[in-house]
């Protein structure tokens, strides 16, 4: 059975770190490949300054290799489609950036291109985050090569909630009480906005009560959504919206961009965010400079409520012609200064495991308490290619909104989601 | 009216062509002339035997099989006999929300489209002839907007924080709190039957508008001089005249708004997330594409075909003579 | 006389004003709307009132720059018209046979259009793609035109089989005994006569390439440089969901090709629309 729990101890490895040698050291280099081009797929949103890292990025590439880089932006609403499409049709790029719930699915279409051999030759074994090695393996061979690591937390409002003079929560009621003082304080804002179209919102809640999104036993799977935890989670969850007025009914079909673009206008006191969100909202309203944190999120009765360690791996695809050379990219892109870079722009972590570390100990106070989440609170969800089909089934997501439009109870949509979860999984 | 569109048709098909040809050798003319009709059809028949034949063939093979990712990008066949139909027809949730939405929703959007395109129709032949351009004009505007565009547009109207509607009924106060319109099923499907509606109605009401013109006045006159009032000229003397217009209306408004797909799909919650709004569209669309079951997909795709087909003939039987075809 | 019809006459007008008002309003308002928001400089935070509280091209500038809506544009352009054309020219030939010669299979050929027709989009989507992959055209524009064509053809045949038909055999003859040969009579004699049906095949081409959603979603999936209107706009809500402005901005720019491509032909649309309807 698969642990849920990361704890990354790899934090504590102060070994035999390779840094200070950049991204040249590893890999295939030197395979002169001009004239060539690799073509790279990357999610749009991530970094705000990303044409201007990829840019940097191509032309140190081409140095290196001679090879032209083109890279593409990818929005994450369409990519799942877009991916398919692309490996039904035969035109994947080279290399992709993808989900780390989606790697498996892809992998087990046959378009992706086992990476175990590049790792072991550059000297990465057991030095790659623990979490994404596991989600990018299939049949015990890695197809995702860990990029970047994220988890979500709360972001709040300092300003509003110094005024109001509400202290960081630490437990559920805590939480509860500071969106009622919210609520008074400030009643023009959303306290905390319940979005019915973002599932990784909910799970922190389902993780906080000791419940299970899912679990293995022999081969059969399992959905917990439905267990007396699970449903207290989801319960105390809605209710916010639903008893505590801490929603908006417009908030019932809100995506997790929403979430986003509704604090960036200031109408949010605060929301669960990811690690990669503080520098699009600064980006989108400088006037919230100085006005955000950020808090794990809070334990049931203390401690920390899990969020899902995501993130990115870099796939590279069977289709690609010269395998040395997209390599030879992917480790420019995953080890040493680039990686670095990318992590600390965007408000990730590395997916190896020095430059983590490097992040970590050198983190803001904002992200800080990501780290502490990532750290102490960092879940996994199933490991299977079939959640990518719950995923795009919106099982999750329909449960959510239906229980908040009224339309079912939080018995009632759990069970159903709960069976409907269990039926994918086991399928074929 | 049909006859004497008819008979012209009638007499050039059976041979004038032929007949026309001035050439002294006449045999070599016959043979032309029978190649000529499949010369005139061989560039439309190629394109669609290729795009649109072949492809409904492929379905109906997809449908038989379990094919998914790997099928495609294999092109290995994987036959399960008639299992994707048996699921399909036995999901739940086919007979509880996908079909009852999709069926109900034809008949009032069909129902909606042609009675309101009708009465505009009979609107716009009693204007002058400058409100006439007015009117066409701006059924025109509504014509025009791309389906996308419009249901975007609609979407914006109802949002819930910032839509338009709910700013003007909470500050006419009938209402204290912004409601949600995408999350009910029947304020979901009432936007989508404005948005469909206000998308189809004026090809109804202008091919409408064009047949009554053609009715002929003496008839009417006729009729108004025996006591007919209007209600009755219009059901006894303009609808059977135009009665073939409405079959052609009538059918295209239920192709179209049975397969409505963009205008729920791209609404809050519609694809997929509020399952109590799925219509057969998106239904098959997430199945299929979501879940990488392109052979279920394509069961779902031959089922509605059918429907669609048994639909048209019971029309063109109850509206249409046989022999008009 | 007079003296007694002016006061129904007047109701009657009051009526009939009643009912333009409510139409012009219901045909015209999301237009409007959309058209406001997109100038509306507030229209992102929620504007509140009927009218733009202030005035601005930014979110247009923002589509235009970083939307690339300059490219869907063109490409969105470049489908149309190469679908118009050839499904135009096409359709007519087509349907010149079924309508003017008795040939074997007429009636099969007839049956086949008419129930092609009623085939849903969805239906296709799969073995379209693969068919395009097969013939190597995913990601082109040229696919896509290809795929749209076939969906136009059929409609254009049924539609244009009715103008064709109505076509005076005597003109023909009178062309032949002119010395006109075939293809000449067919130039200068039918063509005039089934334009207005050619028109209205044509809008509903142009609506089909405009509009079209499902395959240019799934045929252009991996080269957001060629795609189409319709998607570009989803991509771009995708992206800026809550910046109304400039998705109605979006829409206005996707809009105004169609608006004044209908207004052009306006006037031959309605007459060629019903006399397909009523020939069909």
């Amino acid at each position: 059975m698969k642990k849920r729990y990361l704890p990354l101890a790899i934090l504590a490895t102060a070994a035999l770190s390779l840094t200070a040698c950049s991204s040249g050291a590893t890999g295939g280099s030197g395979t002169d490949a001009t004239g060539e081009t690799l073509n790279v797929w990357i999610m749009q949103g991530t970094n705000t300054e990303s044409d201007e890292f990829f840019e940097r990025v191509g032309d140190e590439f081409t140095k290196e290799t001679g090879a032209k880089l083109n890279v593409e932006m990818v929005q994450w609403a369409d990519a799942h489609d877009r991916f398919v499409t692309a490996i039904a049709g035969g035109t994947t790029p080279d290399i992709a950036e993808t989900g780390t719930t989606w790697t498996a699915e892809f992998a087990e279409s046959g378009a992706l291109a086992p990476l175990d051999d590049y790792v072991t030759e550059a000297g990465l074994d057991g030095k790659l985050v623990e979490g994404l090695v596991e989600a990018g393996t299939l049949d015990d061979t890695l197809y995702g090569m860990p990029w970047y690591a994220g988890v979500r937390s709360v972001i709040y409002r300092t300003d509003i909630f110094e005024a109001a003079g509400i202290a960081v929560p630490t437990t559920w009621a805590e939480f509860q009480a500071a969106i009622e003082t919210l609520k008074t304080s400030n009643p023009d804002i959303i306290p905390f906005p319940v979005a019915g179209d973002a599932e990784q919102l909910t799970y922190p809640w389902v993780w906080g009560a000791g419940g299970e999104v899912a679990t293995k036993k022999g081969d059969t799977w399992t959905s917990g959504l439905d267990s007396a935890k699970s449903q207290a989670g989801i319960k105390f969850y809605t209710d916010l919206a639903l008893q505590h007025g801490s929603s908006t009914s417009g908030a019932t079909t809100w995506k997790e961009t929403d979430v986003l673009d509704n604090f960036a206008q200031g109408k949010v006191g605060m929301a669960v965010m990811g690690s990669w969100t503080p520098a699009t909202i600064l980006d989108k309203n400088p006037e919230l400079e100085g006005k955000i944190g950020s808090f794990p999120i809070p334990g049931q009765t203390s401690g920390i409520s899990p969020s899902m360690l995501g993130g990115s791996h870099l796939s590279m695809f069977e289709s690609s012609k010269n395998k040395d050379l997209a390599w030879t990219f992917m480790s420019m892109m995953t080890t040493g200064d680039f990686a670095t870079e990318w992590a600390s722009q965007s408000g990730y972590f590395p997916g190896e495991t020095t430059a983590l570390d490097a992040t970590v100990a050198s983190a803001d106070e904002i992200t800080q308490a990501f780290a502490t989440q990532m750290v102490d609170g960092g879940a996994s969800l199933p490991v299977t290619p079939k959640f990518g089909a719950v995923q795009a089934k919106k099982t999750t997501n329909t449960m959510i909104q239906s229980i908040l439009s009224g339309e079912k109870t939080v018995e009632q949509a759990s069970a159903d989601a709960a069976a409907e979860m269990t039926d994918i999984l086991n399928k074929k | 009216m049909t006859t004497t569109i008819q008979s012209p048709a009638a007499v050039g098909t059976s041979g004038s062509p032929a007949a026309g040809g001035p050439g002294p050798r006449r045999r070599k003319a016959i043979t032309i002339a029978a190649a000529r009709p499949w010369l005139l059809l061989a560039p439309a028949l190629i394109v669609l035997a290729v795009l649109l034949l072949w492809p409904l063939v492929r379905v109906l093979i997809f449908s038989f099989q379990d094919y998914g990712l790997r099928e495609i990008v294999s092109g290995d066949t994987n036959f399960i006999g008639v299992d994707n139909y048996v699921a399909a027809l036995t999901d739940p949730q086919l007979w509880s929300v996908v079909l009852p939405n999709t069926v109900l929703f034809a008949i009032a959007a069909v129902l909606c489209t042609v009675a309101l395109g009708t009465l505009v129709a009979i609107l716009m032949t009693n204007l002058s002839r400058f409100w006439r351009t007015v009117v066409g004009s701006a059924i025109m505007v509504a014509w025009a907007m791309p389906a996308v565009t419009g249901t975007y547009v609609w979407v914006w109207i109802f949002d819930a924080d910032n839509g338009i509607v709910n700013q003007l009924l909470m500050g006419a106060g009938l209402m204290d709190e912004p409601f949600n319109w995408f999350t009910n099923r029947w304020t979901f499907y009432l936007i989508v039957l404005i948005n469909v509606v206000h998308h189809g109605f004026p090809f109804v009401a202008i091919t409408v508008m064009a047949g009554l013109l053609g009715v002929s006045k003496e008839m009417l006159e006729a009729a108004q001089m025996d006591g007919a009032g209007p209600i009755r000229r219009f059901f006894q003397i303009t609808f059977p005249s135009l009665k073939q217009v409405f079959t052609v209306v009538i059918i295209l408004s239920t192709i179209w708004d049975f397969k409505v797909f963009g205008q729920v799909y791209l609404m809050p919650g519609g694809s997929g997330t509020n399952r109590s709004v799925l219509n057969l569209g998106v239904w098959s669309y997430v199945e299929s594409f979501g879940q990488n079951q392109y052979g279920f997909g394509s069961a779902i795709a031959v089922l509605l075909t059918l429907v669609l087909l048994v639909i048209t003939i019971i029309y063109i039987r109850v509206l249409m003579k046989e022999d008009e075809l | 006389m007079s003296r007694n019809i002016t006061p129904a006459r007047v109701r009657r007008n009051v009526i009939v004003g009643a009912l333009v008002t409510l139409l012009l309003v219901f045909t015209l308002f999301p237009a409007y709307w959309m058209i406001s928001s997109a100038f509306d400089a507030n229209a992102a935070s929620g504007s509140t009132g009927l009218f733009p509280s202030e005035l601005t091209l930014d979110n247009f500038i923002y589509v235009l720059n970083d939307g690339g809506f300059a490219v869907f544009l063109r490409n969105s352009l470049i489908v149309a018209v190469a679908v118009v054309v050839c499904s135009a020219v096409l359709s007519l030939l087509a349907s010149v046979a079924v309508a003017r010669f008795r040939f074997k299979f007429r009636t099969s050929m007839l049956l086949m259009i008419l129930i092609v027709q009623m085939v849903p989009m969805e239906a296709l989507v799969i073995p379209l793609f693969v068919q395009v992959r097969d013939l190597q055209l995913l990601n082109t524009l040229l696919g896509l035109i290809i795929v749209y064509i076939t969906i136009s053809l059929p409609f254009g045949i049924w539609m244009l089989r009715g103008f064709v038909a109505a076509v005076p055999v005597e003109l023909e003859e009178a062309a032949f005994l002119d010395g006109a040969s075939w293809w000449r009579m067919f130039r200068s004699v039918m063509l005039p006569l089934v334009m207005p049906g050619l028109v209205a095949t044509s809008v509903f081409s142009f609506i089909t390439a405009w509009n079209e959603f499902i395959f240019a979603m799934t045929m252009l999936g991996g080269a957001s440089d060629k795609y189409t209107v319709a998607i570009g706009l989803k991509q771009f809500f995708g992206e800026n969901s809550n910046d109304w402005g400039s998705v109605m901005a979006a829409s206005t720019l996707i809009t105004l090709p169609v608006m004044i491509f209908f207004i052009i032909v306006q006037g031959k649309l309605s007459s060629g629309l019903v006399a397909g309807a009523v020939k069909g």
